[in-house]
Parts: structure tokens; C-alpha cells; sequence
């Protein structure tokens, strides 16, 4: 009789040990870092768009969809699936794997772990795979830095990286935030109390947009005072939108697994919070989560009118409340609406419940194609869907652009 | 403070020792310092001068080396019998790595000149000194061929990369 063999055991991932030193005492903690840690982390890129072509292949085998990729500066072909053309499409170096995987997890409802490393590893020897920096700014600045400034840009913008201040240990401060009084934001009296707020704040903004330029009269010959204390204080009100969407989490009994602040791109600075939990939850609290941080600013942007109505008239406070309200309003706004190129809360929201979580991807792709007259002819539902998000954004963002002209113009005569 | 017969006992226990006789050990436990750290206390960093190699009697250290602002490698945690430092006392050059306490612990330092004295004095003791140094300097340096394969295998796993092929 023969014996099965033993299958053999999976390779131990390395592991790194780090030390990493408190501020400001002689105290340390001692952090093993597996690689798999950093390689969720990855953001692969592929290869410029001139560099590649993708079609779609006849099979035989009825219902299975086949894809032929094409390196066109090698010649080198890959025969993909059609999860690995969809891995592929998301592989645009500003998607980590983590997100590539929690987006494979929404389109396809479950999750293999050998994929993504046997399809990088393919593409990698197709060398469809680039390990060039991804941001074009980077890119450019790598191109030229044999020249001293590009060079000083670049190693300012990389310290600027680097700068992260982060904990993966917040779990238990969420927790007690929610305790002592986060819950409130969750109950029925805290969204009718919220929704009070939000129509005072809507008649104070009508109040003070009908006092127009007396308003903004504060910021007269302190224009640039005004404008950095303003944007100063929204960067403050940015950790306050990540925290709420952490209690979100809490309330429904998920793990937050980080809250930090960088510098995104090395110049934007961004407070983020790790709520990728919540895809294990119902999709209510996916919505719930999303929309909640989004509602803070709606929270103070309404606080901000009502107060700068009872400011006195033409004074800086009053037309701070009412430049604050106004960013904070419009912060809200670009949170939630789904329609601006920009993937926001309410851009995920949309693409949880169309169940496209590359809805702007796929979309950019084929309006792409579009104005390069290389579109396919069928234009079936998908299709009518892509259209209407790419006309709707760029409609919204023309809009949004006009609105805010308007308001400067409003604010001037 | 420990009794010279305690520390006696305790050095018949470090590898370092184990092949000397009682009378040179004796000796060798009368020229050494002992110094104690509380938890977290740092015994010297990268680039300090160095005259003296320690032995761990007590508590446990984290030797590292920096790697980016507040992030080290750790190259080697140590507890009671180990020794570390022995580099800087015969090349005469800084510090090479990081040394800190990981819990309260209690040192014995063995400084050049109590070398030399032991060398002169008696050098069948000092050839079993040395003899146990370089089998230990084999083991570190077989440690440090395997902790610079594991960096470069974490380097490869965390970037996914395929060097097979290229």
C-alpha cells in the first residue's frame, strides 16, 4: 500500500526584530515585524499605460472569462484570469495590498491567499511591474535629481514620509472614548440632536451669506492670517472625523487597529484611522462608519454659523466662525458626495452598494479609452454607469470650482 | 555587593571561564567591577569609547543598532553567564553597537589592563580564555550569517520580489 506524503510544512516567514525607543525617557519596546506585516502594506505599480494592452480572449470553456496582457516593450504576453485582470487593474502603485485584497474580498466574496503573490510574481517576470516611485511628483523629481535643489526637495519630501506618528495599539482608547459619551453619537437622540444642529446651522449660514461682504469684512488687511488660522484649525478638525469613524467601529463591535498621522505624498498632512475591521460587519455599519465621520464636519461647520451669528458684525472672530463653518460644511460635502473623482466616504459607500469597488478605476480607464477612440462599441449597462460617474464628476467639480468663484465674488462686493 | 567566594561560584559557571583553574579564576574575580543598571538604563551607545568587556551576572540586556530615528535592529538579547564588549577592548575602537538594560540587572567588568595582568601572570589561563573567545566569536559570527540571510529573506517576502527570474 503506498503511503501518502506528509505535505511539507509552509515556509516560516522571516521575521525582523526591531527596538523602538520611547520619546523623551531610556524606555523601549522591543517589536517583531514579520515580513507579511510589510508586504500588506506594498503598493505595487504596473507599468506605464503605453507599456501594456490588455484583451479579452474567446474560450471555449463556456462562462470562464480569459484575459491576454501584453507587455508592448517586450513583447512578453501573460494569459490572466478574471480575478488576476481585476488584481491587475488595481495594481496602480496607490493601492496597498491590504486594500487590493479587501477589494478583491467585496467583488468576489472571498479571499486566496496565494493569489496576489503568484500573479506579482508572473507580472514580475513579464516585467509588467515597475518599482519606480509612484507619485508623478516623485517621479519626476527622481528623473532630475542630479540637480541640488531637486535632490534637496526630494530628501525633504522623503524625511516628510517618513514622518508617522501612529499607534496600533488604540483599540482600548476608542473604547473608553465610547464609553464616556462616543456611544451618544450613535443613539436616536444623538442624531435628532445632530440633525437640529445641522438645520440651525443651515439658517445661520443663510443669515450670514444674506450679510455677505460685512461678514468677511474681519479678514480686511489680515488676509493671510485669517486663511492659515483657518486651514490650521480644519487640519485639527481632520482627527476629529478619523476618531468618529474609530467609535464607529467600536460600536459595532469591531477592532480599530490603528490611528496615526503622515504626511500622504510627503506633503499632505493626513490623520488616519485603520478601519478596515468593518468589512467583517453588516453593510449598515459599513454605511453607518462611513457617513459618521463625514458628520462631524456638518457638526461644526453648523456650530461655527450659529456662533459667528451672535459675533459682532465685521469683527476677525465672526468671519472666522463663518470661514470655518463654510470649509467645514464643504468638507462635509466632498466627504460624502460620491461624485468627484475623489475616493472619499461617500464614494465607498456608493461603490459598497453598487458592488463596484473599482466603479472610478474602471471608469477613468474607459473614458480613457473613450478620447483616445479606442473605446469598444458596446455600450450595455456597465457602461451606461461609467459614463454617468465620469460626467457626473466632472460636471460636479466644474460646479464645485464655480461655487466656491461665486462665493469669493459674494464675499468681495 | 556579592562575596568573592559568590562570585567565584558564578564565574566556574560562565563559558568564558570554565577552563580555568581556581587560584587564576580567583584572581581574575578580584580585578573585576561590578556595576549595576536599573531596567531600561543605557551601558553605552554606537560610536562611545570603549575599555572594558562586560559579564551579564545578573538581569538581561538588548544589544542593537540604529537603523532609522527611533528604530533599532536587534542584533542579540543576552542574560546571565553571556558576555558582550570584548571587541572595543582589543581593537581599541568605539562601541560598535547599543547596549541596554532590559530588566534591573548587575555587570562585571573586565578592563585592558586586567587582561594584560592576566596574560603576563599566567598564560596557560589566558590561553583557555582565549580559546573559549574564539569559539564564541565562531558562534556569533555563524549568528550574524543567519541573521543577514533572515534581513534579506524579510526584505524579499516583504516586497514580493522575484529575483529568480532576473
Amino acid at each position: 500500500m503506498r503511503e501518502t506524503e506528509a505535505s511539507p510544512p509552509p515556509p516560516r516567514r522571516a521575521k525582523l526584530e526591531l527596538l523602538v525607543r520611547h520619546d523623551g525617557d531610556d524606555g523601549f519596546d522591543v517589536r517583531e515585524i514579520g515580513s507579511a506585516t510589510a508586504f500588506v502594506r506594498f503598493r505595487p505599480q504596473r507599468v506605464p499605460d503605453d507599456s501594456w494592452e490588455l484583451v479579452e480572449m474567446a474560450s471555449r470553456a463556456a462562462g470562464r472569462r480569459t484575459f491576454v496582457l501584453k507587455n508592448t516593450v517586450t513583447d512578453r504576453f501573460l494569459l490572466l484570469t478574471e480575478p488576476e485582470k481585476f488584481l491587475w487593474e488595481q495594481m496602480d502603485g496607490r493601492a496597498s495590498l491590504q486594500e487590493i485584497a479587501t477589494a478583491y474580498v467585496l467583488r468576489y466574496g472571498a479571499f486566496d491567499f496565494d493569489i496576489v503573490p503568484a500573479l506579482m510574481r508572473k507580472l514580475q517576470r513579464a516585467q509588467l511591474l515597475t518599482l519606480m516611485p509612484s507619485s508623478r511628483l516623485r517621479q519626476a523629481l527622481a528623473r532630475n535629481r542630479r540637480r541640488p535643489v531637486v535632490k534637496a526637495i526630494e530628501t525633504g519630501l522623503t524625511a516628510l514620509e517618513r514622518i508617522n506618528v501612529s499607534s496600533r495599539n488604540v483599540q482600548r482608547a476608542f473604547a473608553a472614548a465610547y464609553r464616556w459619551g462616543g456611544f451618544l453619537l450613535f443613539t436616536r437622540l444623538g442624531v435628532v440632536a445632530s440633525a437640529l444642529l445641522a438645520v440651525a446651522g443651515l439658517l445661520a449660514g443663510v443669515k450670514l451669506w444674506q450679510g455677505g461682504g460685512d461678514v468677511v469684512a474681519g479678514f480686511e488687511g489680515r488676509g493671510l492670517q485669517g486663511f492659515l488660522s483657518v486651514k490650521l484649525l480644519f487640519l485639527v478638525t481632520l482627527a476629529a472625523h478619523q476618531i468618529v469613524h474609530g467609535l464607529a467601529l467600536v460600536h459595532y463591535r469591531r477592532r480599530v487597529r490603528e490611528f496615526g498621522f503622515t504626511f500622504l505624498h510627503g506633503f499632505v498632512p493626513t490623520f488616519y484611522v485603520d478601519v478596515t475591521d468593518i468589512f467583517m460587519a453588516s453593510r449598515r455599519a459599513r454605511v453607518v462608519t462611513a457617513v459618521s465621520g463625514a458628520a462631524v464636519h456638518l457638526l461644526l461647520g453648523s456650530l461655527w454659523f450659529v456662533l459667528a451669528v451672535y459675533l459682532p458684525l465685521g469683527s476677525f472672530a465672526q468671519a472666522f466662525a463663518a470661514a470655518s463653518g463654510m470649509i467645514q460644511w464643504q468638507a462635509f460635502v466632498i466627504a460624502l458626495y460620491p461624485f468627484c473623482f475623489i475616493e472619499m466616504d461617500g464614494y465607498h459607500v456608493l461603490v459598497d452598494l453598487l458592488g463596484m469597488p473599482t466603479l472610478k478605476q474602471e471608469a477613468m480607464g474607459w473614458a480613457g479609452s473613450l478620447l483616445r477612440l479606442r473605446a469598444p462599441r458596446r455600450f450595455g449597462r456597465q457602461e451606461a454607469l461609467w459614463a454617468f460617474y465620469v460626467g457626473l464628476s466632472a460636471v460636479s467639480v466644474v460646479g464645485f470650482v464655480a461655487f466656491n468663484v461665486v462665493l469669493l465674488l459674494h464675499a468681495r462686493s | 555587593m556579592s562575596s568573592a567566594a559568590e562570585t567565584l561560584a558564578f564565574l566556574r559557571e560562565v563559558r568564558l571561564f570554565k577552563d580555568i583553574a581556581t587560584p587564576e579564576l580567583s584572581a581574575l574575580g578580584e580585578s573585576l567591577r561590578e556595576r549595576p543598571l536599573r531596567r531600561g538604563q543605557v551601558l553605552c551607545r554606537e560610536g562611545d569609547p570603549g575599555e572594558e568587556m562586560f559579564i551579564v551576572r545578573r538581569g538581561s540586556f538588548v544589544i542593537s543598532k540604529p537603523v532609522t530615528g527611533r528604530v533599532e535592529q536587534v542584533l542579540a538579547r543576552i542574560g546571565p553567564g553571556d558576555f558582550f564588549g570584548e571587541m572595543s577592548l582589543f581593537d581599541r575602537a568605539p562601541r560598535s553597537a547599543t547596549i541596554q538594560a532590559d530588566s534591573d540587572a548587575t555587570l562585571l567588568a573586565l578592563d585592558r589592563e586586567a587582561l594584560r595582568r592576566i596574560t603576563e601572570q599566567s598564560p596557560r589561563a589566558a590561553a583557555a580564555f582565549f580559546y573559549a573567545l574564539v569559539q564564541v566569536f565562531i558562534e556569533r559570527l555563524r549568528a550574524s550569517g543567519d541573521l543577514v540571510a533572515e534581513v534579506t529573506r524579510w526584505g524579499l517576502e516583504a516586497t514580493g520580489l522575484d529575483v529568480d527570474t532576473r
